[in-house]
């Protein structure tokens, strides 16, 4: 009997996630490696057309697990519905996404489960007979190939690792549909969905974004990221995370996977370590340009051009060379 | 209310580091160690509940080596009321499931209503240790917590950050164990006087040997830079040098004039 991989399909508004094919993606290379059989898993009410979508989408075989009033993600639900599931079929691999609901149950289910736990798995490669699972670590400054002898592994699958299929699949995979029982949670109980009111002020518009990360170690020094940033027409300042957490800029102008996603025609990072988190939301900037102190930052791996300098010295030089040309 | 807080000991972020072949894991320039940043969030969180909750206290814990007795200190000088260490030889790669049983052996049969952590580690990233602990505690738990009110002194109301300015809110049951995304409050600088009574304040010490801690099942193969998703040109030559250079790839591509 082949071994079995499941992915866990992401959802959210009545709506399969993109990662949920990078996951698929991902399954095709661990299969590829490893023979083994794939399937996917997806829980909610009602949970058919979303079965239908991957059903069709992959030509994979789902379990559309409908978990009655279960709309959008639950962790605890999650964790129970799919640890008694998954114990009968004893998956090889149990594939989840890198995002707040996939880290949300994905180590708490792996306890459950007896298996080992990767999370933010960017790679999967086979060295020397070993399986090793490729992530960030230490802000993204180096990688590590993690390896386990454990026979049963659920992973965290990074967004934007693995590419999905764009190619709808020939023949759409069996759905084999389920009730979940008594999963009414009592430890903890949903209160909704709250949506923010914090609205991007103009860098998803801006053709230029000069952004500021915590290498700028002031307040009163991102006056230099507003005057570097106004010798471009079309211009925008916006920050990393830390800067916002910081309360030197607003929420309004974070930039990655908990702020927005920006795609200007050049994006000027000063000071800004190259965080994937952040990094998921100005990767595809047309063009990129980096300062930063640190010849070893993650930043200049995703940089076109790369510019070891103090921020602070060096940003002035470059406005008054601007100036005086 | 007894609340206890992880907090972890990690290299300073901008400490430069590189591969090291021999412990599979890294080396670094210097040991400048600092509490990890998102730990100083749920300290802080820890602190500011304690306030609205009379009669209560915050404990500390951190799993480390001798040297991460520094952070244990520096969360007591933010004015946690007792630390305890639990003492640990290794100094590379530790599994969080094993760091997390370490804490749940510790936390079991003593009476916290919370627990916190950070979202994640600096160095490691994993994201993990927190809700495996929950899970092994059978507790339960929410992640990446931006807000949170006590509801009474049974229940915590939280709200939860997702993906696209989204948050996801929840009720739930003490005790439980909640990991806090940055930003939620502004973490409080230790005060010279905290810091000077939790230095003759004792830190419990505990030898990380209990017998029910599973083996460490996850490993580290090697570590190595990242590779390069971009031609990541490197400008040469002095500052005014680069400067003058940048200035000409944007005319060039139009992107100044
Ligand atoms: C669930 C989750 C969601 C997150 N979402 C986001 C998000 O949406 N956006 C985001 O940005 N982050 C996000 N983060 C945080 C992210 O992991 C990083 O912590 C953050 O991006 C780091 O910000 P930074 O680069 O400004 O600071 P640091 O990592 O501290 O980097 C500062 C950099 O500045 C350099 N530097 C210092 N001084 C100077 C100088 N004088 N001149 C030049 N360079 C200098 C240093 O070498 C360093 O590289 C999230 C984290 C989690 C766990
Ligand atoms: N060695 C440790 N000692 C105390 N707390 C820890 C330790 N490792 C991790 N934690 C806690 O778990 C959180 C997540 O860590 P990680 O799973 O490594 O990303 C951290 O923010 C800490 O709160």
């Amino acid at each position: 009997m082949n071994s079995l991989i499941v992915v866990i399909a992401e959802h959210a508004d009545g709506q399969i996630r993109p990662i949920t094919y990078e996951l698929v993606a991902c399954a095709r290379r661990l299969q590829r490696l490893q023979p083994a059989d794939i399937r996917i898993v997806v829980l909610s009410d009602p949970v058919e057309t979303l079965a239908e979508t991957l059903s069709q989408k992959t030509g994979l075989p789902v379990d559309a697990i409908r978990v009655p009033h279960l709309t959008g993600y639950h962790g605890d639900v999650y964790r129970s519905v799919l640890a008694k599931f998954l114990k009968d079929l004893q998956p090889r691999y149990v594939c989840t996404a890198h995002t707040s609901q996939g880290l949300d149950f994905a180590p708490g289910l792996a306890i459950r489960l007896g298996a080992a736990c990767i999370t933010g798995v960017e790679a999967v490669t086979e060295i020397n007979g070993d399986i090793c699972f490729t992530r960030r670590i230490c802000g993204g400054k180096l990688v590590a190939d993690m390896v386990t002898d454990h026979p049963q592994r659920v992973l965290s699958i990074l967004p934007g690792s693995f590419s999905a299929d764009a190619s709808e699949a020939v023949e759409p995979g069996a759905v084999f549909c389920k009730t979940a029982t008594s999963t009414t949670p009592v430890r903890s109980i949903s209160r909704g969905i709250l949506r923010s009111s914090v609205k991007a002020s103009g860098i998803m518009e801006a053709d230029v974004i000069v952004a500021a990360g915590r290498g700028v170690g002031d307040k009163d020094n991102l006056e230099l990221i507003f005057r570097m940033a106004a010798l471009f027409s079309g211009s925008a300042v916006a920050g990393s995370r830390i800067v916002c957490d910081m309360g030197w800029l607003d929420y309004a102008q974070q930039v990655g996977v908990t702020g927005f996603t920006v795609q200007p025609s050049l994006y000027i990072a000063c000071g800004i370590s190259g965080a994937i988190q952040h990094v998921s939301g100005m990767r595809a900037s047309g063009f990129i340009v980096a300062i930063n102190s640190d010849p070893n930052a993650a930043i200049f791996n995703v940089s076109d051009v790369c510019i070891v300098e103090d921020m602070l010295t060096f940003i002035p030089l470059f406005i008054e060379t601007a100036q005086h040309q | 209310m007894n609340i206890l807080v992880c907090v972890k000991q990690v290299l300073a972020a901008a400490v430069r580091i590189f591969p090291d072949a021999d412990s599979h894991w890294i080396c670094s320039e210097s040991d400048e160690y600092v509490m990890n940043r998102f730990d100083e969030f749920a300290v802080e969180a820890a602190l500011l509940l304690r306030e609205t909750m009379p009669a209560g206290r915050v404990d500390v814990i951190s799993v480390g080596p001798e040297r991460a007795e520094a952070v244990i200190r520096r969360a007591m000088g933010m004015g946690a009321d007792n630390g305890i260490h639990v003492v640990t030889e290794t100094h590379g790669y530790m599994d969080p499931a094993f760091t997390a049983a370490l804490m749940a052996a510790y936390v079991r049969n003593r009476d916290y209503d919370l627990i916190l952590t950070g979202v994640m580690s600096e160095d490691d990233m994993n994201g993990q240790t927190g809700p495996m602990m929950a899970e092994m505690l059978c507790l339960p738990c929410a992640t990446a917590v931006i807000h949170m009110e006590m509801l009474g002194a049974s229940a915590v109301y939280v709200e939860r950050e997702m993906e696209g300015g989204v948050r996801d809110a929840l009720e739930i049951q003490l005790p439980a164990l909640l990991s806090v995304q940055s930003g939620i409050h502004q973490p409080r600088y230790p005060s010279l006087s905290r810091m000077l009574r939790a230095n003759r304040h004792s830190i419990e010490m505990i030898r990380a040997e209990f017998p029910d801690v599973p083996t460490s099942a996850v490993h580290v193969a090697r570590t190595a830079f990242p590779g390069k998703i971009r031609a990541g040109c490197f400008l040469e030559g002095s500052a005014s040098e680069k400067a003058a250079r940048l200035l000409k790839i944007l005319q060039a591509r139009l992107l100044i004039r």
